[in-house]
């Protein structure tokens, strides 16, 4: 349930950053990449303390389980290799995204992400170029994954419903998920939130 | 008030008829063109300086100072940078046709831009950091109300 949250919460707050940003409103825009900063720290948390399904050390696998998972012999729950390869891809891209707007300004120096006083004035222009361009590929890595999701459909795996519901028809022999601690969920929304407070105040002593 | 109100109109008036009117040799507007690209990014840069400066734990008030004279030196100019002919038309430009399509409201924009500039200016020569800091977020408002309307998103 967790880490379906953080997807659609995810979802939700990369649609909004991005129609913030072409409305003019870098404040919302940067209070969102904030969020999403938060949510990310939470995922590798999770990723560590969460629910079975949720590890990454459970779900990331070697080249040998993604050949089989394309050649259609992996059986499962959670995220298949081929899946864990888009998570990984998905979670990095959003994370370089995030970093590079934390240190950006505004081209007109009107607004500075939270760590935007840590390298200099040159460094943040540049840094909001990458920005800007990077997005793409966090664009394309978003149409790679939905396309993905329409070729399950097309070939009569619906993953849509189960990422919205949780519940999915289990095939004899596979061991069900074991649902993480509801106070370790809760350990690791306090130490999320608690990193972004930090970065917000503009990190290591506060500030330059 | 009531004469200078119509004063106010009547320069107004005169700006942006000047704006929308004014014919340009190729040359010369391009050179106006590219001094308009100078000039902003200048404003741009003094602009993101001071901020940096303002937001320090101890605000150096010489680079403040320093930045502001320049926006303000600057912004005097500017009413100069929009001649009819200088848009998209002319080559790679942030300005937007719509400039030149609402002359009226682009030239109060400017006008609040150069007051403002004015206004800084004053405040940067006091020492008062809380009026700087002030002034300073009421002059980028006056840059970005007017970008958010007629500047493109331009890539250089």
């Amino acid at each position: 349930m967790p880490t379906r949250i953080f997807h659609w919460l995810l979802a939700g707050l990369i649609l909004f950053s991005w129609w913030s940003v072409k409305n003019h409103h870098t404040d919302w825009h940067i209070w969102s990449g904030v969020a999403i900063l938060t949510a990310l720290i939470f995922r590798l948390l999770w990723g560590l303390f969460g629910s079975s399904t949720a590890r990454f050390a459970a779900f990331v696998r070697g080249p040998a389980a993604v050949r089989d998972d394309l050649s259609g012999r992996w059986t499962g729950i959670g995220h298949s290799p081929l899946g864990a390869l888009s998570v990984i891809a998905l979670l990095t891209a959003v994370a370089v995204q995030v970093g590079l707007g934390l240190v950006s300004q505004d081209e007109d120096g009107i607004y500075m992400g939270p760590l935007a006083r840590l390298v200099s004035s040159d460094t943040s222009d540049r840094a909001r170029d990458f920005h800007e361009l990077w997005f793409n590929v966090v664009l394309g890595l978003i149409v790679l994954h939905v396309a993905a999701i329409a070729i399950y459909r097309l070939r009569g795996r619906k993953l849509t419903l189960p990422m919205l519901t949780g519940r999915a028809a289990l095939k004899a022999g596979i061991e069900p998920m074991r649902p993480g601690k509801w106070w370790a969920a809760l350990l690791c929304l306090v130490a999320a939130f608690a990193i972004a407070r930090w970065v917000v105040a503009g990190a290591p002593p506060f500030g330059s | 008030m009531r004469m200078r109100l119509f004063a106010v109109a009547a320069a107004l008036t005169v700006t942006a008829a000047g704006i929308a009117f004014a014919a340009l040799p190729r040359g010369k507007a391009l050179a106006i063109m590219h001094e308009r690209h100078e000039g902003m990014e200048t404003i741009g840069k003094n602009f993101k300086a001071l901020h940096r400066e303002l937001d320090a734990s101890s605000p150096n008030l010489n680079i403040i100072r320093a930045s502001a004279r320049n926006i303000e030196a600057l912004s005097a100019k500017a009413s100069h940078w929009f001649p009819q002919g200088t848009g998209p038309e002319l080559g790679k430009t942030g300005a937007k046709p719509e400039i030149w399509q609402n002359p009226q409201d682009f030239v109060v924009k400017m006008r609040d831009f150069q007051a403002e500039a004015r206004a800084f200016g004053a405040a940067a020569r006091s020492s008062d950091l809380a009026l700087i800091r002030a002034q300073s977020s009421d002059l980028g408002q006056t840059c970005k109300a007017c970008h958010d309307k007629y500047r493109s998103d331009m890539h250089h």
